[in-house]
């Protein structure tokens, strides 16, 4: 049998390739996929944890957390839409407006 | 009972064996003796003017939009179906209210006139 | 060795390989198909955890809508590959993977301290929870509060991706 260790050292290991992936891409569509990412190694945790202590609230989260991402991509790629029809490009180092 | 899953792994196997291989067969087996008129897009036709990708119009985007929250809801359907003798007039209740909500949503959209196709 | 270590180890390399490879392709194209076989190893990794809903609900909304959208995005933007970003070397490019080992550093001292007990081998219960009738049961009964509200968040995001999207209305 599997310890849950290692499910969650793998949920880690993905969650912190999507936080580098966040801080080092300049994309804003990759960015919004390394969040992907992350949403889903956080997935990971949640169905092990339901598997191993025989719980279901684990499993029905994971929907909510689907609902939530199916909800983030309709409006980030809309924000992403927009950006790109004011500034002709999608790099987030050219959305600065903001910035201190 | 992972082991009744086996098929759907050996068919998963056997279409990505198949994708690879049937891709890759004419290039190991066929001839290779390329020239500029065979490397061209159509090889007797008119020449391409420009890169094949192109842009696509914003107004797909509300259909693609629209069938991922849609697709949402179906999926919170399937439980609800599978339970639905179970669950008795409080689960279609409780159903009513979940799709008089999203309906709300999508008289908007009409009203907005953001799936007209002009 | 049972069937079950052997898939959830290759499924494991597999998606850490995909993810690695989502976030340094320079084609965003690419790194979204990659991102697409990120999300089958997990939802093959949910099955050895008998999570059989949530298994192809994965499939059905992140590889099988979200992705579409995703690759639909880049197709209507028709972006080039982000040419200068291995290039200029500033302090982004080093400072970024830094912070993310320290991240990894505090999440695996994290999960140091959950072992034994019953976190050794799955619980016999989990052949029962993770199927569509248990999953429909609980949600309808325990969590129908959370299901109602997340009925007002897709109407959220839909007359948000309508406002955002649409240029000018008619």
């Amino acid at each position: 049998m599997i310890p849950i260790s290692h499910y969650l050292i793998l949920s880690a290991v993905m969650f912190t390739i999507g936080c580098a992936g966040v801080l080092t891409r300049r994309n804003a569509i990759i960015i919004f996929m390394c969040i992907e990412l992350m949403l889903n190694s956080v997935n990971l945790t949640f169905v092990a944890f339901s598997a191993y202590l025989g719980d279901s609230a684990g499993q029905i989260i994971v929907f909510f957390v689907m609902a939530v991402a199916a909800a983030e991509a309709a409006v980030g790629l809309a924000i992403v839409l927009a950006l790109f029809r004011n500034k002709k490009s999608v790099d987030i180092n050219d959305v600065n407006i903001l910035k201190w | 009972m992972i082991e009744s899953y086996i098929p759907i792994f050996l068919i998963l196997a056997v279409a990505v064996v198949f994708g690879v291989v049937s891709a890759n067969m004419s290039w190991l087996l066929g001839p290779q003796r390329p020239n500029r008129a065979k490397n061209s897009t159509y090889e007797s036709g008119m020449e391409p003017v420009r890169t094949a990708h192109d842009r696509f119009s914003v107004k797909y985007y509300m259909v693609a939009v629209l069938f991922i929250l849609f697709d949402i809801e179906v999926v919170f359907m399937y439980p609800w179906a599978v339970q639905y003798r179970n669950l008795g007039l409080y689960g279609f209740v409780e159903m009513v209210v979940f799709i008089g909500i999203l309906l709300v949503g999508f008289v908007y959209v009409i009203k907005k006139g953001a799936l007209q196709w002009d | 060795m049972t069937f079950e270590t052997i898939l959830f180890y290759v499924l494991a390399l597999a998606g850490i390989v995909s993810a690695l490879l989502v976030i340094t392709r320079r084609n965003p194209m690419h790194a979204a198909l990659f991102l697409i076989v990120n999300f089958v190893a997990l939802a093959g990794i949910y099955l050895t955890l008998h999570a059989q809903f949530v298994a192809i609900t994965q499939v059905l909304v992140y590889a099988g809508a979200i992705m579409v959208l995703v690759l639909f995005v880049i197709m209507l933007l028709n972006l080039q590959n982000e040419q200068d970003l291995f290039e200029k070397r500033s302090w982004r490019s080093y400072s970024g993977p830094i912070l993310s080992l320290l991240l990894l550093a505090l999440l695996l001292r994290t999960v140091a301290f959950v072992s034994g007990g019953s976190f050794d081998r799955i619980s016999p219960e989990s052949e029962r929870i993770g199927t569509v009738a248990n999953i429909g049961q609980q949600l309808f009964t325990a969590f129908v509060f959370p299901f109602e509200m997340a009925s007002l968040l897709l109407l959220a995001a839909m007359v948000g991706a309508v406002i955002l999207a649409k240029k000018r209305f008619p």
